[in-house]
């Protein structure tokens, strides 16, 4: 569900630069300091008399401060100019943390700001949450975490205690629930309904592409007819998956198909509605091998395969929930990503139409009785 | 390199908040699978599991603080499982792992954990017991030094 945008991707260049920077000008500085170089002892003694989680509060400022300047060519306006202030921001906070004794506060208001200014960016469609992005939020919310436990709390009242147990839990809720607002109100050309990451096509069919299309729609209809009765689909190999309550539809999956590549004639799975008179096969699946593996895609943008990401699995009861944008599942779930797959309805569905990725809903709610 | 008692507390901190930021995710993944266990019965069950491990965690994570010996026993078998489970289903070709953020949270942060809280425990046995809150908030905490629970990893009274 969330990829790494093209224009981020050489914000992790960046970030690896900086820590090799980092961890090569200490070095540096360290054998300045041995060998005498009074400036660089200087230097040094600070930095070794200040405490572990400033150092690492700082080295995580750093860090996000190079991965808003990497990301300022790929964005504009505002933007781009917010993107300058907050990394320099960052950079002089990562100083000031073994400069200055007044760091602390307006470090902390800094990382909330960021923080938060993401969350309005995101949920206004401004930006959409990729995986740099959330990255970096997380190595913002790991500093204010660590400045958060350098506060020292002058008066150590219930509401303070309270407030400070329970800021940071909020704090990741909040941050949680605005990047899932944000992506699935404004999802990027490629996903579909949450979770499905499109095929990249071109935007128009081409008269072949068309004609390849309902070749393969008619090819299918003609070869999967014979399993109108499930019992027929069962004795051709096909197992059923789970019944489920939440789903109206149910696929039969066929492992000893599980290697050929868009066969008619061997489907990976047929899908049946839940019908109140029974099942009713509506539909056949294709699906590739592995994850990250492209199909054919004889119709061009009409024959469109989709892959699910971003799914919490678990095998008790065989049950999904979307996961959450810091790639967290419940424990007993895990994180699953299946290959790409291709359904081709062989009954009318609607609008979506006969490659679509998903049932239309009215269609779904006429077959089953349920959205 | 040798080091010192304000490093082993220093490492006991980092490693209480990395812990934190581990539980609010939990937490976040319980809170969110609430929706879905509407429909999902299993997944009631293991929303509420993961509330209250991430309780747990946020408990463990105080008490490391307060220099628990159970507490740290407690997260160093919890983080070694966590990073052998990742390490079993990032074999398995689900796409367990794709990304920098996955790779933060399931393997860096775990593995951050472990190597503070070995690095917390190194030589506690025989070295001397030293106010944990000192590294943490400088000199003008030792104040509160004595406040009776800043000595890391003491031992359980058995």
């Amino acid at each position: 569900m969330y990829d790494i945008a093209t224009d981020h991707a050489g914000a992790i260049s960046a970030a690896v630069l900086a820590l090799i920077f980092v961890a090569a000008f200490v070095f540096g500085l360290r054998f300045l300091a041995t060998a005498g170089v009074a400036w660089a002892a200087r230097i040094t003694h600070v930095y070794d008399a200040a405490p572990s989680i400033t150092k690492l509060a700082a080295a995580l400022m750093l860090l996000s401060g190079t991965i808003h300047l990497a990301l300022v060519p790929g964005h504009d306006g505002i933007t781009g100019v917010l993107f300058v202030i907050d990394g320099l921001g960052f950079i002089v906070f990562a100083m000031a943390a073994f400069l200055t004794a007044w760091w602390h506060r307006p470090a902390v208001l800094w990382l909330a700001a960021t923080i938060l200014a993401y969350l309005v960016w995101v949920i206004a469609g401004w930006e959409t949450p990729d995986q740099i992005g959330i990255a970096c939020n997380l190595i913002e919310l790991v500093a204010l975490g660590l400045l958060m436990r350098l506060a020292n709390p002058t008066r150590r009242t219930w509401p303070r205690r309270v407030w400070r147990a329970t800021a940071f839990p909020l704090m990741a809720c909040l941050t949680t629930l605005g990047i899932w607002v944000g992506g699935l109100a404004h999802p990027d050309a490629l996903h579909a309904h949450a979770g499905a990451l499109l095929q990249p096509v071109a935007a128009v069919a081409n008269p072949e592409q068309q004609a390849a299309a309902a070749q393969l729609l008619a090819d299918t209809r003609a070869s999967i007819a014979r399993y109108q009765d499930p019992a027929a689909a069962i004795a051709a190999g096909f197992k059923p998956g789970p019944a489920s309550s939440a789903d109206p539809l149910r696929h039969f999956q066929n492992s000893a198909n599980a290697n050929v590549i868009l066969d008619p004639n061997r489907p990976q799975a047929l899908v049946y509605a839940q019908t109140p008179h029974g099942l009713q096969l509506i539909g056949a699946m294709f699906q590739m091998p592995r994850a990250g593996q492209w199909g054919p895609d004889p119709g061009g943008p009409l024959t469109q395969w989709h892959q699910h990401e971003g799914i919490c699995f678990s095998p008790f009861g065989i049950e999904f929930s979307f996961e959450t944008p810091f790639w967290t599942c419940p424990i007993g779930s895990t994180s699953i990503t299946t290959p790409p797959m291709l359904h081709v309805w062989i009954i009318d569905n609607g609008k979506n139409g006969p490659f679509a990725a998903d049932l239309d809903k009215a269609v779904q709610r006429e077959l089953t009785g349920r959205s | 390199m040798d080091r010192t008692p304000s490093t082993k507390s220093g490492a006991a901190e980092i490693a209480s908040v990395l812990v934190v930021v581990q539980a609010s995710l939990s937490l976040v993944a319980g809170l969110s699978a609430i929706p879905f266990a509407i429909v999902e019965p299993g997944f009631r069950v293991l929303a509420v599991v993961t509330i209250l491990m991430a309780a747990a965690m946020f408990w463990l994570a105080r008490n490391l603080r307060r220099g628990r010996r159970w507490a740290w026993r407690w997260l160093i078998s919890m983080e070694l499982l966590s990073l052998a489970m990742t390490a079993l289903l990032s074999l398995l070709p689900i796409g367990t792992i794709r990304g920098p953020v996955p790779l933060l949270v399931n393997l860096v942060i775990p593995t951050a954990v472990v190597v503070l809280l070995a690095a917390s425990n190194a030589g506690t046995a025989s070295g001397p017991r030293t106010p944990a809150r000192e590294d943490v908030d400088g000199p003008r905490r030792q104040q509160h030094a004595g406040d009776g629970h800043a000595y890391p990893f003491a031992r359980d009274p058995q």
